[in-house]
């Protein structure tokens, strides 16, 4: 039902205010303050946001010091815990002294949802959130990326190691000590 | 038909005599307008089909469905530590606001006790996320009424929450932090002493974007005794938050229904008062966003002076290795900051579900919008949509 609309209060205004150009001064002093101000944004595609290293970009795997292949031990945690299915891959015997790796190693990109999780539960520190935000395919069969194009450095990833190893796998390993001593 | 205010009846006030003439020849067909599922002021894919007769709206009807991701189907195929990140996804403004409901759910079926620094971790977040969430309801209501300014005002400090989420979790909108049992990290060396921050720097802005609304006249016209809901509808309707609030029900699960350390937390309820707004009227809710800002402050500062500190804290300590619920059911509810969130589960002694229900607050104080929108003009509907602040993710799910 249509109703009127109840009165509505209306501010006093001192004589200043009435005369109208003071206030017009302020806004307009208010307004040349803030071209000194700090900017809040910046150009983006020029400027490049560098993430911290919690960031949680694309997962990527990482290689072995040695450089002789993948830590990944394709033990199947990562495929087991993702929520969309993401991952899969295919272990084979290896003559590393890891002993096991993946022949092939695949995650949609698609269906990744940056959650975290197989960074979480992977054992080895082999597969871990990189930096990398702004991800684009052409194509859809571009999007399913192959062990290739997951390979990184251990360098190239060295603060999410280095963030994993300070606020997360430390300390977890010392509760599990501390369960340990006392049965 | 909606009824028409004038000041003598329709046939006096024309110069053609016969009334029963006029009658047949102003009689205007009615025609159907739909609103969506594109248009800008629904906040997401919502249609709205509106009977119109001129420009009075005579019945709206809302369509949902474009957004429908089968959260709840989803939920039967997965672990429950992996239902989190697709919580996450409902409400999209206020996240960490959904993984606590559901976390409190299967905390609650499973008797499991959370430590009490994790406790206090979570109601900061949480807080923090609420003042983000209000953020975005009071900046994008401006620009849906025409006023473009609050939009830069609160994103620009919403940003500030945004980084200290993203410092603390890794991700800006989609944490996935708090987990069945504790969080996924600890607060980061200077976490606190940052949120301090942000609190004092915050509140003087938010008293800033509290005045550049509410005490703007344009704003007051455009939302002053539009879509009036009374008490007793809205508690009919199942309303929940803001919007219950707005019609002056003091009703908040915080302080009714106490989960976590809200017992020992000092908060106001806030309703509108009678000198400022309609009560349960757009600008009613509209202040009573504005005015939670404050009371989510408070309970940040409180948090972070009551949060114990504890040596080499492992906020995954509690988390069980596997989250193995015993046979039964639950319903676990928390304050979003767009009313009660809550998820029914059942659980067959599996680590899957059996079946997750979620009870959406936006859902339901949608479902409000055909009592409101009659009689109403189709701009007023446009701000009706707006102070019921809805989020698509949700209502959909």
């Amino acid at each position: 039902m249509q109703t009127k609309n109840p009165d509505i209060k209306k501010t006093k205004f001192t004589l200043l205010e009435k005369i109208y150009l003071p206030e017009i001064l302020k806004g307009l002093w208010y307004t040349f303050k803030q071209m000194f101000a700090p900017n809040f944004t910046f150009r983006y595609p020029d400027v490049r946001w560098n993430p911290i290293a919690a960031f949680r970009g694309r997962p990527v795997l990482v290689e072995r010091d040695d450089k002789a292949g993948e830590r990944c031990v394709a033990c199947g945690l990562c495929a087991r815990v993702c929520p969309p299915m993401a991952i899969s891959m295919q272990a084979v015997e290896t003559e590393l002294e890891q002993e096991r790796h993946p022949l092939t190693f695949e995650i949609n990109m698609l269906r990744c949802i940056y959650c975290g999780y197989c960074e979480e539960v992977c054992p080895e520190e082999a597969i871990v959130m990189s930096k990398e935000y702004d991800i684009t395919y052409f194509s859809r069969e571009s999007a399913i990326m192959d062990k290739q194009k997951l390979l990184v450095p251990a360098e190239s990833v060295k603060d999410r190691l280095d963030f994993l190893r300070k606020f997360k796998n430390d300390i977890r390993k010392e509760s599990d000590q501390v369960a340990n001593v006392q049965p | 038909m909606p009824e028409l205010i004038l000041e003598k009846p329709l046939a006096e006030l024309l110069p053609v005599p016969s009334g029963a003439l006029v009658e047949k020849q102003l009689k205007t067909e009615e025609m159907v307008l739909n609103m969506g599922p594109q248009h800008p002021s629904t906040h997401g894919v919502l249609r709205v089909e509106l009977l119109t007769d001129g420009e009075v709206v005579s019945k709206a009807t809302p369509y949902l469905g474009y957004l429908h991701r089968c959260f709840e189907k989803h939920a039967e195929a997965l672990d429950y530590p992996m239902i989190i990140p697709y919580t996450d996804r409902m409400d999209y403004i206020a996240s960490m606001n959904n993984d606590l409901a559901f976390c409190l759910a299967v905390e609650k079926l499973m008797k499991l006790e959370v430590p009490r620094r994790t406790e206090f971790m979570r109601v900061i977040v949480v807080e923090l996320n609420r003042i983000a969430s209000h953020l975005v309801a009071i900046g994008t209501y401006g620009l849906d009424i025409g006023a473009f300014t609050p939009l830069l005002f609160t994103f620009r400090d919403r940003e500030h929450i945004l980084s200290l989420l993203e410092w603390l979790c890794g991700a800006r909108m989609l944490y996935n932090y708090i987990w069945v049992g504790g969080t996924s990290h600890d607060f980061p060396p200077k976490f606190k002493e940052r949120v301090g921050e942000f609190v004092r720097y915050f509140k003087p802005k938010a008293d800033e974007i509290y005045r550049l609304l509410t005490n703007n006249e344009i704003f007051i016209q455009r939302t002053r005794g539009i879509g009036v809901l009374p008490a007793d509808v809205a508690i009919n309707y199942g309303c929940s938050g803001p919007m219950l609030r707005g019609s002056g029900v003091k009703w908040d699960l915080r302080r009714d229904d106490p989960y976590s350390v809200y017992p020992e937390l000092e908060f106001d309820v806030v309703v509108p008062t009678a000198d400022e707004c309609v009560i349960g009227d757009c600008l009613a809710r509209h202040i009573v966003r504005a005015k939670e800002i404050y009371e989510s402050l408070k309970i940040i500062e409180q948090c972070l002076d009551k949060m114990p500190e504890v040596e080499n804290f492992d906020p995954q300590a509690a988390v069980p290795k596997r989250v193995k619920p015993p046979k039964g059911d639950v319903y676990g509810r928390a304050e979003n900051p767009r009313g009660e969130l809550g998820f029914y589960i059942i659980s067959e002694g599996n680590t899957k579900p059996f079946r997750v229900k979620a009870r959406s607050s936006c859902f339901v104080n949608l479902s409000t919008l055909p009592e409101l929108a009659k009689g109403q003009l189709i701009s007023d509907v446009v701000a009706i949509i707006g102070s019921i602040d809805i989020v698509l993710g949700e209502i959909d799910r």
